[in-house]
């Protein structure tokens, strides 16, 4: 294998990092949505933690290898395809933290609910389907799909 | 190289399935590990046999586009296959089966509760995870070409 190669494998490991992670969160969320008590909304919410160093290491390894392959094929600094992919990945990333974020919060409510009773209340239920907290962690999966989309497609090259 | 001439949907959607195969893969995993301390919770069960289901679709995007951009480009390889196409073929229905045999462990779990069944899940489980890993990294990085 050469460096190219090498540097291809080591992003597109690093893309695999970033879909799996994120699609084994999404799962858990959807799970977590589904569940009949908070406890079993909290545990679920919980476990996305163990998801998140492989996120992490996706979205740092893509964009450290992506600019590295970028130099190393010869890719003009207009390269448009490349400026459209960086900015989904800021997009998805961004939306990504948001939507991390408004989970976390409601494991917390879910928690303090599964200590007083485990019954789900209304306010939980309502909490876990939240439309804009859904929408945003839908548009992070789209950012995401995106990304995928244009460095597969390389509209223009 | 051969990846930037390729048609796009063929590749995007292998790509997209394998993908969210390993996540759906990883998902009940971890539900698998979580399990450990409480193979009795019911829906820890069931998430776990729901998200071995949901891993079928994914893994059907990753198997049949990879078949259709194989029969497109199997002449240029001139009936010699690099070595990266044979461990993606044989990875790849090799986890098949390893799925196929981890779901039916998890519908033994669910129905049974079993602890054995769970323990058993989460080794098949780990194993896909590997056999996913090592076909990825040798189709992306091209091993033998």
């Amino acid at each position: 294998m050469d460096k190219t190669q090498w540097l291809l494998m080591l992003h597109i490991a690093a893309a695999f990092c970033l879909v799996a992670g994120s699609t084994a969160a999404a799962i858990l969320n959807v799970l977590a949505i589904r569940s009949e008590k908070p406890s079993e909304a909290a545990f679920l919410l919980k476990l996305i933690k163990y998801a998140l160093p492989l996120i992490f290491a996706g979205v740092l390894g893509t964009l450290l290898f992506g600019i590295w392959l970028w130099h190393d094929l010869g890719f003009g600094i207009g390269t448009g395809w490349i400026w459209a992919a960086l900015v989904f990945w800021v997009l998805a990333s961004a939306l990504g933290g948001r939507g991390g974020r408004s989970q976390e919060h409601v494991r917390e409510a879910a928690e303090r609910e599964a200590a007083a009773g485990d019954t789900m209340s209304g306010e939980l239920r309502a909490m876990l389907r939240d439309p804009k907290a859904l929408a945003v962690n839908y548009a992070a999966g789209v950012a995401t799909i995106a990304v995928l989309v244009i460095m597969i497609w390389k509209p223009g090259s | 190289m051969i990846a930037f001439s390729r048609p796009f949907w063929p590749l995007f959607l292998h790509v997209l399935g394998a993908m969210t195969t390993v996540g759906a893969i990883l998902t009940a995993l971890l539900l698998l590990l979580a399990a450990w301390k409480r193979p009795d919770a019911v829906f820890l069960r069931r998430a776990t046999f729901t998200t071995l289901l949901a891993a079928i679709p994914f893994y059907a995007l990753l198997r049949v586009f990879g078949q259709v951009m194989y029969n497109r480009e199997k002449d240029a390889f001139g009936g010699n296959d690099p070595t990266w196409v044979g461990i993606g073929f044989i990875f790849a229905d090799a986890g098949a089966l390893v799925l196929l045999i981890t779901i039916g462990l998890a519908f033994w779990w669910l129905r049974s509760g079993k602890a054995i069944a769970a323990r058993i899940a989460t080794g098949t489980s780990s194993v896909l995870l590997v056999l996913l890993t090592i076909a990825m990294l040798a189709m992306s990085g091209k091993w033998g070409s």
